[in-house]
């Protein structure tokens, strides 16, 4: 392409700097040879005058020097016009030395005019005139004419008047022609500009080829890698235009069978898709052609992002639970032109979870008969009056069972924590409780335990009755977690606060303490099963990450909401929103 | 006429549960006429004996407590049988169970052997 440029520039350029100032003068030497030619072979032509004759030659030798040397050096170029000026006199010279007014070569001077008259500018038309004129003129002013007349003086004049009239033919005829030139030149540098651009879009468009190919082998890659998750495309109406290897692994079908020939609610159970379909009010009929499908993209048609649980068909009939995110695909312009679902075999995961519950409910199940009797025949021997214990005996046995209650109380929360993942915890007996006479039990129930570690415990409860509906004894555990959470993390010296606060809507217990704190980005994790803040076990604090999943979880099942705030080294607080069971009730 | 001892039959596949609540029930002053370990036997032994109370674990192999208690308040024959039934789950649903099966009481394990007795005593008072 930076070739083809070069050419085009070296053609056009050549073109308008042709003829060079040589090939302009040949004219001039031409004729002077051609007169040469006639003064040899024709005798009646002779040389009249030696001086001036000679000298012609030389000036006309000398101009063609000139033009030699400009046409080879650009440098000069402008100053070119000097060559016709100097054949003009030349030429006069010729015609003096060759017989003066009656010399046969007078016409020679034609040659320079015209080339004086192609000059750019008007101007050179009067250098035209006046240069013939001169040369007319020569042989009066060199006095080697020896009767001059009026007629040899008005030669003088009116000739160069016509060769004027021609040089301004001329002159136009070669503004004109040069005007062209000038716009052809415009023409061949916006070519030039074009293809130079031409030449960078090629590049820009190889570039962005390259890029669109490496990323098409990106994708290619990746869809093909996905063999874990279903990956499937369909249009608006669900007909399937994409399906990935993990989708044929799942489901069965290959590509060629699925696209464009199957729809993505084959492969799902009917039943859920109308049930769905009827929790979302979608009538069939005419205005929803197929409720299933419409129930399914909903959400992902309105732009929001949704992912649960759904069962998939398999071709050969069996069901498999996924996990289904569904997204809708754009056109360049965002109109919806189909969705996209990605879809995880959640079996295994459903499986692990089953048996985890399973695991723990036996494992507590296991624990409690062996600690029944543990604390059964504690008792019977404290209670054995035949053969009463002595106060060490007694001593010892009340370690025993204190202890033994400890592990009973692990094994409880064990299997609570196992009843609330697996959805099996509900209130079964709820009723109305004034917590305000909770509140203050569990502080009362925590105050030896904070005496005996130097802790100051505040309680603020408010005269105006709060009441809620729910599980005392559930409720009553979830404060007592919290305050014995704070005594725990508190060190010697240090304040628990309970406070409890009531408006029309919600009643709030607020636990605070100014202990060791939880780290910022702990915060999400506390309530999960058996998490145990960095700080705890720094600090060795006894735990083993269940008490506060139990009492997020008592909270939830009574509706409410558990908050944390805090700083570490400075307190955490823990806050307990519950709804008020009839607003009316408080004032 | 000499009173006849408030008679039980025990079932639970744990023998030291077994017999605790037997320890219990003499402790009481009441009767042990069958201690077992599974439901199947603790059937037999209540047609056979015909107590006055049964005490029954709720998870036991071949039948379980609840299985036990429909099979008893089936048998027009031994019907009238009080049943205490006895489980280590803590959650109420199963409590309703329970009481569903045809149960007359319901104790929580771990019990305290203490209390049984109280329990089983004022059983006796009131018969």
């Amino acid at each position: 392409m930076t070739t083809l440029i070069t050419t085009i520039r070296t053609v056009v350029g050549d073109a308008l700097d042709r003829p060079s100032p040589l090939v302009k003068q040949s004219a001039t030497v031409i004729g002077v040879g051609l007169a040469l030619i006639l003064l040899v072979a024709v005798p009646e032509l002779t040389v009249t005058h030696g001086p001036s004759f000679w000298s012609s030659l030389v000036v006309i030798a000398l101009a063609t020097a000139l033009a030699a040397l400009m046409g080879r050096d650009r440098s000069f170029a402008k100053y070119v016009m000097i060559i016709p000026a100097i054949d003009v006199i030349g030429l006069g010279l010729f015609r003096a030395g060759t017989g003066g007014p009656s010399s046969l070569f007078a016409s020679l001077i034609i040659l320079p005019v015209v080339w004086l008259a192609s000059g750019d500018g008007r101007r050179f038309i009067a250098y035209a005139i006046a240069g013939t004129s001169l040369s007319l003129v020569m042989p009066q002013l060199l006095g080697i004419v020896p009767n001059v007349s009026a007629i040899d003086w008005l030669r003088g004049l009116f000739t160069p008047v016509v060769f004027g009239l021609a040089a301004a033919i001329i002159n136009e005829l070669s503004r004109q022609s040069r005007a062209q030139i000038q716009s052809i030149k415009r023409l061949a540098d916006d070519k030039e500009t074009m293809l130079q651009r031409t030449v960078e879009y090629a590049a820009q468009l190889q570039d962005s080829e390259a890029k669109f190919r490496a990323a098409d082998r990106m994708f290619r890659g990746v869809w093909a890698a996905v063999t874990e998750q279903s990956v499937i495309g369909t249009d608006q109406e669900g007909l399937i235009d994409a399906w990935n290897p993990g989708a044929t692994k799942l489901l069965g079908p290959t590509a060629d069978d699925a696209e464009d020939r199957m729809h993505i609610f084959d492969f799902h159970l009917p039943e859920e898709l109308e049930a769905y379909a009827k929790e979302l009010n979608y009538p069939p009929g005419e205005t929803v052609l197929n409720p299933g499908f419409s129930a399914l993209v909903e959400n992902a048609r309105l732009g929001k992002a949704e992912s649960r649980e759904w069962t998939y068909v398999r071709s050969d009939g069996t069901h498999v639970p996924v996990q289904l995110s569904v997204t809708r695909r754009l056109t360049e312009t965002g109109e919806t032109r189909g969705y996209l679902f990605v879809a995880s075999d959640v079996t295994q995961a459903r499986e692990v979870a089953r048996l985890k519950d399973e695991f723990v409910g036996l494992i507590s199940h296991e624990l409690r008969t062996p600690l029944s009797s543990v604390l059964g025949y504690l008792e019977l021997m404290r209670d054995d009056r035949e053969n009463p214990l002595s106060e060490e005996q007694l001593q010892y046995l009340g370690v025993a069972e204190r202890n033994a209650h400890r592990l009973l109380r692990l094994v409880g929360d064990l299997l609570f924590t196992a009843q609330v993942e697996s959805g099996t915890f509900l209130l079964t007996d709820a009723r109305d409780i004034e917590l305000g006479p909770l509140v203050t039990a569990s502080a009362e129930s925590a105050r030896p335990a904070a005496d005996a570690a130097g802790i100051t415990l505040e309680v603020g409860i408010p005269d105006a009755p709060a009441i809620v509906t729910g599980d005392p004894v559930r409720l009553a555990q979830a404060v007592d977690n919290l305050v014995s959470n704070a005594i725990k993390f508190t060190q010697r010296g240090g304040t628990v606060s309970i406070a409890l606060h009531a408006s029309a809507r919600e009643a709030t217990i607020t636990v605070r303490d100014t202990g060791m704190g939880i780290a910022a980005e702990e915060l999400d994790q506390l309530f999960s099963r058996f998490f145990r803040a960095s700080t705890a076990t720094r600090n060795a604090v006894p735990g083993v990450g269940l008490g506060l999943t139990i009492t997020k979880a008592i909270v939830t099942a009574h509706g409410g909401q558990m908050d944390v705030e805090s700083d570490e080294g400075v307190g955490t607080c823990f806050t307990m929103s519950l709804p008020i069971a009839t607003p009316a009730d408080v004032e | 006429m000499t009173e006849t001892p408030y008679t039980v039959v025990i079932a639970d596949d744990d023998a030291d549960i077994r017999d605790l609540v037997s320890i219990s029930v003499r402790k009481a002053g009441l009767r042990v006429l069958a201690a077992v370990g599974d439901g199947a036997a603790a059937l037999d032994a209540i047609r056979t004996n015909r107590p006055d109370l049964a005490i029954l674990d709720i998870s036991m192999p071949e039948l379980n407590g609840m299985d036990v208690c429909r099979a008893v308040r089936a048998d027009a024959g031994i019907g009238d049988v009080r049943i205490l039934l006895l489980s280590a789950s803590v959650d109420e649903a199963a409590v309703n169970l329970g009481i569903e099966s045809g149960a007359d009481y319901f104790m929580a394990k771990p019990f305290s052997p203490r209390e049984m007795v109280e329990w089983l005593a004022v059983g006796k008072e009131a018969r």
